[in-house]
């Protein structure tokens, strides 16, 4: 079976004042229809660059794709003309932003610019889209969606921005939907609800989703899969249990332990962290990304750089899972 | 969970109650202006000089054209001239009331033309960026640096003085500035995120320059045209002064224009077109200022 979108071997670079910055390096990953797949790691690493690519939204230049596929149901998205990348944007792949403060249009009322997103994509009068998007606002849980739809931006909460935002996304039943970090700016209670409002829309509509996240709840609580990354490569490629139980990658270990125990038996020992920062791209040397930072190296992680192949339970790209030393 | 969930509901359900509309950017904008005590001053000034130039005639019967007294006849000595004569002897009155106009339209058309050429430009160059960005800079920076009274004169010289030319003219020396400020709006917002929204939902260049950046970037440009306006007037009131302007229509500046020679011997024919204009300019300012405090939220106390 082909996956509903494909992401293979892309390479994505950037024109900076260091010279051309590798931003992705082969990162391969895939997402099947009703599948979500969570995209992890801390920030910089090339999650949201990895969003943005899948949606045609890179700046060129100074960005520019060198290399790899994204195959959406085969169609090759990298070497598509811009109008068919128009018309699949919002259409077949739609995107969540992390900021529902910013990403909705202040001089425009909500109910207009969900009219809008429609307008775009179907060929409906302006009465009939203002009615669809009532319903959509309806759908994702607006109460008296008919009076918000009124609204403007700035006068809803943060939640029923993000809900907004999601109904825009939806308006035209995406394939695959991709969240960028959707619950960052949201405070718990909220987050929750968005989670529970994006499942339902997975289970009516059967689209993939792609959660772009650092919050390993909520990795935990949508995932099905998961790809870790790490400096602009995926290292770790497995199910979402695997992950959380059993980690291989010391990185993806690492981020799992930073997860705060909580309950009766938690021991209240100081949280755990990961010492030191993701390296600049630019200043990325031979050998794995992360040896700064990991407590297993050895002579082969400085020159060689580990590829992610599966040494038993699941693909992952380090040296010292392959050796067993993990 | 089902209770967290219903607590937001709760509160949305309540705010009917408080009966509060929803209210656009623009009518927020306007409740501010309408606090602002200056700015309605101005904009009831420029009311009163509008309505006086449009219908200013029907009420007062006189040709400004004609010469109806002896020239020079100072101003409250004849009941029927309260402002006396200009050097021909042409009822001073008469004149403003009618030179208003084609003021007022060269000031309004001017500033039209500003506008459209400044947005039209300074929207490319500020969303496109890289080469379009440097050539439309490039050839605005040529415009600028341009002294623009002598260009305007130049043009106004090239093709015969009408209303129309010195519209255009004015217009067309003007325009630099807006298209900065259209630019530098455009570089700011087209990195904010509802730009990069509108691209994921599949709009179209086009569409997120008109609809999605332009009108977030209009109170500034709202700002500056109404200032615009204002120095399009005295740019009109200059070209007149110096003799270029349409020999065959009266407007203040043809007006100062015509009498200044003889200014030592009588005041009020340059005096009183010239506090036309400067009221006019004036009012136009205080609306201005009105309209950058009704659209600046930094200014805007709630």
């Amino acid at each position: 079976m082909t996956a509903l979108l494909e992401i293979e071997d892309l390479r994505v670079t950037f024109n900076t004042r260091y010279g051309e910055v590798t931003a992705l390096d082969s990162v391969s990953m895939h997402v099947n229809e009703g599948e979500t797949l969570g995209v992890v790691g801390e920030s910089g690493c090339g999650k949201s660059i990895t969003a943005l690519s899948t949606m045609g939204l890179i700046p060129m230049p100074p960005g520019r794709i060198a290399g790899g596929a994204i195959r959406l149901n085969g169609e090759d998205l990298t070497k598509v003309s811009d109008s068919r990348m128009r018309s699949l944007r919002g259409g077949d792949i739609a995107m969540i932003f992390q900021e529902p403060m910013t990403s909705l249009n202040p001089v425009f009322t909500v109910g207009d610019q969900i009219a809008e997103a429609i307008m775009l994509h179907q060929k409906v009068s302006r009465d009939q889209a203002l009615k669809d998007a009532i319903a959509l606002l309806d759908r994702v849980g607006i109460p008296s969606p008919d009076k918000r739809a009124l609204d403007y931006p700035h006068q809803l909460s943060g939640g029923m921005r993000q809900r907004v935002m999601i109904a825009m996304a939806v308006s035209c039943r995406p394939k695959v939907l991709i969240a960028d970090e959707p619950t960052t700016a949201l405070d718990v209670t909220v987050q929750a609800q968005i989670f529970d409002l994006l499942n339902e829309i997975q289970r009516d509509y059967g689209s993939a989703i792609i959660l772009i996240t650092h919050d390993m709840g909520a990795i935990s609580e949508m995932a099905d899969r998961v790809a870790v990354m790490y400096a602009g490569r995926v290292i770790e490629d497995a199910t979402a249990d695997q992950v959380l139980d059993s980690p291989q990658h010391p990185y993806a270990r690492g981020l799992i332990s930073c997860i705060p125990a909580l309950g009766k038996g938690a021991q209240q020992d100081r949280l755990a962290e990961i010492p030191g920062v993701v390296p600049p791209l630019h200043m990325l040397g031979a050998g794995c990304s992360f040896k700064e930072r990991c407590s297993l190296t050895n002579a082969r992680c400085g020159s060689e750089k580990p590829q992610l192949i599966n040494h038993g339970a699941h693909p992952v790209a380090c040296h010292a899972a392959e050796e067993g030393r993990a | 969970m089902t209770d967290l969930s219903n607590s937001e509901g709760q509160t949305m359900a309540d705010e009917p109650q408080q009966d509060y509309q929803a209210e656009s950017p623009l009518l927020e904008a306007w409740r501010m202006y309408r606090r602002n005590i200056p700015a309605l001053f101005g904009t009831v000034m420029l009311t009163v000089i509008i309505a006086a130039t449009f219908y200013g005639m029907f009420f007062y019967t006189g040709d400004a054209y004609d010469i109806v007294w002896a020239p020079h006849e100072p101003p409250g000595v004849t009941p029927e001239f309260p402002l006396g004569t200009d050097y021909l002897g042409r009822d001073l009155i008469a004149g403003l009331l009618t030179g208003g106009g084609p003021t007022l339209a060269v000031g309004a058309a001017a500033a039209a033309l500003t506008m459209v050429i400044g947005i039209s430009l300074g929207a490319l160059a500020g969303f496109y960026g890289g080469w379009v960005d440097n050539l439309l800079m490039r050839i605005t920076e040529f415009f600028q640096v341009l002294p623009a009274l002598l260009f305007a004169m130049v043009l106004v010289t090239l093709f015969s003085p009408s209303l129309t030319t010195i519209a255009v003219a004015i217009g067309v020396v003007s325009w630099p500035q807006t298209a900065r400020l259209t630019r530098a709006e455009f570089l700011r917002i087209k990195q904010l995120e509802y730009v990069t929204a509108a691209r994921a939902i599949g709009a179209k260049n086009k569409r997120i320059i008109w609809k999605v950046i332009l009108p977030n970037a209009l109170p500034p440009l709202i700002v500056s045209a109404t200032l615009t306006v204002g120095v399009a007037i005295l740019f009109e009131a200059g070209l007149s002064f110096l003799g270029l302007g349409d020999p065959n229509v009266m407007s203040w500046g043809l007006m100062i224009g015509a009498n200044r020679e003889y200014i030592l011997d009588a005041w009020w024919p340059v005096t009183f077109p010239g506090l036309a204009i400067f009221f006019t300019v004036f009012s136009v300012s205080l609306i201005g200022d009105g309209l950058n405090d009704a659209f600046n939220p930094k200014l805007r106390e709630r």
